[in-house]
């Protein structure tokens, strides 16, 4: 609300300039601010007898078969011209009985006019009236809703958000057939004016979390919002940190099942990346697959992604502590075999992992940003680089290749891209740390990261729930993922506590059932 | 600031009694029965526990200790005496960051210098303490179980090597009972059992009140005790006769495993699990520091951190020249004179205040309405 004030203030004298009467006037106004290129259309028409009208669009953000219908409703009505005797006010008629479109409603100033236009809307304009209406005939060309191409799943929904707001809140509402499913929207950047939107389930979302959530998009002062992104280090606790402390997805259900569970979730115009939010530091590692497939694989994924984690982020580093300080830690056969293969390496170990580890950071970058078309030849320059022809040629040893490989596998594990990164960023201080302190540096390293990852908090909530502090009943869906028959509560920092998703479940009764269909129940 | 729950303040408990008190071989004095000698450490330390610092705790449970001092010693008796436990807490968090640093340098980095390690545990500690009492807590939370998991893994590792005679630990009570008491008081009760007094700082801080705080600091206390009595019992079970001999014994034992050619070497981090412990001590100690200065001089948190980690790191750099002098005048000199000073002595004698005051008052206030 707020916003809006402040997003129309630059605009100040503007705004307060009502339409005019006169509809030359008004139409000469959205020619000055618009231009009058060939997407600015303009449809001037007569409506009983004489009375001057015009219809305004913009080509491109409307929908052409919308404005047509407009534009013909009005012609038959003055074709037909029977209704106008009855109705004293040409106005009120367009209004109540004549336009075949829905989705009206009226305008005052001359500011609102160019945004009406702008967000797609067709405007009326009625000669000797200083009102106007917006009709909505919003359309475009958007892209359709595709699979996603982040967080692929092998079983589960295949839909992704696309960059339309209304098609995601579209694809979100029909997962979500409740009335408790709130959607609120905002408008963000004085220029761009994005839509946001806001969407909890009442009753199970905590209000102080949902309340907190429009408080910080509502302090929002920027003139552009291109993404989601934008949004995300806008409204995070203000602090200094490699870790990503909002979710972002690219999947309604992803999004359905947060919202189930008490997130909050916002929705940018333009952006196929929704935002969650609170978030903890194990939301990262749980993807939404493994609620679709069996309990047990799912369970054995995850400990397989924390692993994947901490060797993405410490591998190198152990490497570099053990070869360089900790000699003795190894067996005896695998220490003469590693010195063997280091006897020709000029660097120590430490210059050996930041070059292998850099080149294979640069390679990973260039893979993302190369055009398509080019895409084999990273394969084989990259094989040649980090591969034999690098230890054949005395740069690397063999062992420092499988380890930087295995880190390189290791950090696309995680379902979560931005928890992955931050492995990446913490993995070359950790480097840096184990080769001037060995394992007391690593150790100092993690400790300093534990003590980060404790203050660290998601709208309110600890970073770290459900460990520290402990919620023991939310430990169901952190390490393992237990059976849904077994989770009858809800994750309790997130919603309210001890709301239970579902009735009490006989085993016997839900083992014969696909074990995913008590959840959608709506159980309070 | 956000409160403490129940469950962090017990695992800090835990990982603060632990702390550093498996590195060393307790009550060595006390030969056989040094286990023994433990466990009645801990019953006297119980006492302690009950009788003084959670009696203080009941009856004044939102202040903290510096609070409680300057409340009823007065202005100079209160400043010194309140000074006396800045200084107190800073000379127990150099001795542990002392012994951090040397243990780092002999058993992990013999090649670099202890000044510059004692400089990186210094600066985590500040980062920590800079953080904030909540977030401390929430570390020991998270790090608790993973801790305890460890420990329990090596015990099992060290039972199935094979390397336990239990034969070490006979004849039971060989040189009598009064060996036992002799090893066990003060000795005991200052190093670990009586360090306890540093919760004064950080009860107040925790949500719940009252008896919950009482039972869950029991529960721990008890816990921790048996947990060091066993590792008590398992280095000398494991060592025998050798165990007083030996700088660190339990880090000796484990050098002893061999199993299946894999887990041969472990000990580096068996030594990163002993440094969590006293990681977590250093810290709590320097924590205590920095409130109880930060509440006699109105300093500002960064500034409170920065003086007390000064402090503690040119104090652990110069006080001892080595780690064997650390050790003697830690064991011989601190344990029997100057910290009961602290852990016994001046408690008691708030205590005595406190209550005394306490009586009085409701005395006056009885004779108040009397008339």
């Amino acid at each position: 609300m707020k916003k809006q004030n402040n997003g129309a203030d630059s605009q100040g004298s503007e705004q307060a300039n009502r339409l005019s009467s006169d509809i030359e006037d008004n139409i000469r106004y959205a020619q000055d601010t618009l231009g009058t290129g060939p997407d600015i259309l303009i449809r001037r028409l007569h409506l009983f007898q004489e009375s001057k009208a015009a219809v305004l669009s913009i080509a491109g953000i409307t929908d052409k078969a919308s404005v047509n219908l407009l534009v013909d409703s009005m012609l038959s009505e003055y074709r037909e011209q029977s209704g106008l005797a009855r109705e004293g006010d040409p106005f009120q008629a367009l209004l109540y009985r004549m336009l075949a479109v829905g989705g009206i409603r009226s305008l005052e100033t001359l500011y609102d006019l160019d945004v009406a236009m702008l967000e797609g809307l067709s405007v009326v304009l009625l000669d000797g009236y200083d009102r106007a209406l917006a009709v909505n005939t919003g359309g475009g060309e958007r892209r359709g809703v595709e699979e996603p191409s982040t967080q692929t799943v092998v079983r589960g929904p295949k839909e992704g958000f696309a960059e339309s707001i209304l098609t995601n809140i579209s694809l979100l509402r029909t997962k979500i057939k409740s009335p408790n499913l709130r959607i609120e929207y905002k408008i963000i950047g004085q220029q761009t004016r994005t839509t946001v939107a806001v969407a909890y389930m009442k009753g199970i979302s905590e209000d102080k979390v949902v309340n907190e959530v429009h408080r910080r998009l509502d302090a929002i002062e920027t003139d552009s919002i291109l993404d989601s992104g934008y949004i995300e280090e806008f409204i995070h606790e203000k602090k200094y940190s490699p870790f990503p402390l909002l979710q972002n997805t690219e999947r309604p259900d992803a999004i359905a099942a947060g919202l189930l569970e008490g997130q909050v979730a916002i929705i940018v115009d333009g952006s196929p990346f929704a935002l969650l939010a609170p978030v903890t530091f194990f939301k990262f590692f749980q993807s939404s697959e493994d609620y679709y497939q069996s309990y047990d694989i799912a369970t054995f994924l995850r400990v397989i992604r924390f692993v994947s984690f901490f060797a993405s982020m410490l591998l190198p580093s152990l490497y570099i502590a053990i070869t360089t300080f900790h000699q003795e830690m190894l067996p005896t056969p695998l220490l003469i075999s590693i010195a063997a293969q280091r006897e020709g390496v000029p660097f120590p170990a430490i210059i050996e992992a930041m070059i292998m580890e850099l080149t294979f950071e640069i390679l990973r970058e260039a893979g993302v940003r190369m055009p398509r078309i080019i895409g084999s030849a990273i394969s084989i320059v990259g094989a040649l680089v980090l591969g034999q022809a690098a230890v054949q040629a005395g740069l690397i040893s063999a062992a420092m290749v499988i380890v930087v490989s295995f880190t390189a596998i290791a950090s696309f594990v995680i379902p979560a891209v931005n928890m992955g990164t931050s492995a990446r960023l913490i993995r070359f201080a950790m480097m840096i740390l184990a080769g001037s302190f060995g394992v007391f540096g690593i150790m100092a390293g993690l400790m300093v990261l534990l003590t980060h990852l404790s203050g660290l908090r998601s709208f309110g909530v600890p970073y770290l729930t459900p460990i520290s502090p402990l919620v023991k009943n939310n430990l169901k869906d952190v390490f393992v993922r237990a059976p849904w028959w077994a989770m009858n509560k809800r994750p309790a920092l997130f919603g309210k506590p001890g709301t239970s998703r579902q009735g009490k479940q006989e085993k016997k009764a839900i083992s014969s059932q696909s074990g995913k269909s008590g959840e959608e129940e709506e159980g309070q | 600031m956000e409160r403490i729950s129940l469950n962090q303040l017990g695992s800090m408990i835990i990982l603060f009694l632990i702390g550093s008190s498996s590195l060393f071989l307790l009550a060595s004095d006390a030969g056989k029965d040094a286990w023994l000698a433990v466990f009645v450490g801990m019953l006297g330390g119980l006492a302690l526990l009950w009788g003084v610092n959670l009696m203080i705790y009941r009856i004044a449970p939102n202040s903290n200790l510096i609070e409680l001092i300057n409340d009823h010693f007065g202005k100079w008796a209160g400043f010194l005496l309140s000074m006396g436990y800045v200084i107190y807490f800073c000379y127990k968090s150099i001795r542990n960051v002392r012994e951090f640093g040397d243990l780092t340098s002999i058993l992990l980095l013999p090649n670099t210098p202890v000044s510059a390690i004692m400089l990186i545990i210094c600066a985590m500690a500040a980062y920590t303490v800079m953080s904030g009492v909540d977030v401390f807590f929430r570390m020991a939370e998270f790090i608790l179980p993973i801790v305890i998991a460890i420990y329990v893994m090596l015990f099992l590792i060290i039972a199935f090597a094979d390397l336990l005679q239990f034969d070490n630990l006979l004849p039971v009570l060989d040189k009598g009972m009064m060996s036992v008491l002799k090893a066990a008081f003060p000795g005991l009760i200052s190093f670990p059992f009586g360090e306890l007094i540093l919760f004064l700082m950080f009860w107040k801080y925790v949500e719940q009140e009252g008896n919950d705080i009482i039972r869950v600091t029991i529960k721990c206390y008890l816990f921790s005790g048996l947990f060091i009595t066993t590792t008590n019992l398992l280095i000398l079970a494991g060592l025998g006769k050798l165990a007083p001999v030996i700088t660190i014994p339990l880090m000796q034992l484990t050098t002893f495993i061999e199993i299946a050619k894999i887990l041969e070497r472990i000990d580096p981090f068996v030594a990163l699990l002993l440094f969590t412990g006293v990681y977590f001590k250093l810290t709590a100690y320097y924590m205590g520091a920095v409130l109880a200065l930060r509440y006699m001089t109105k300093l500002r948190q960064k500034y409170a951190v920065l003086i007390v980690g000064g402090g503690i790191y040119f104090g652990s750099s110069y006080i001892f020249k080595s780690y064997m002098e650390q050790v003697r005048i830690g064991f011989t000199l601190n344990l029997k004179y100057h910290f009961p000073i602290f852990q016994i002595a001046f408690p008691l004698l708030l205590l005595i205040v406190v209550l005394f005051k306490k009586r009085w008052n409701e005395k006056v206030h009885a004779n108040e309405e009397t008339e």
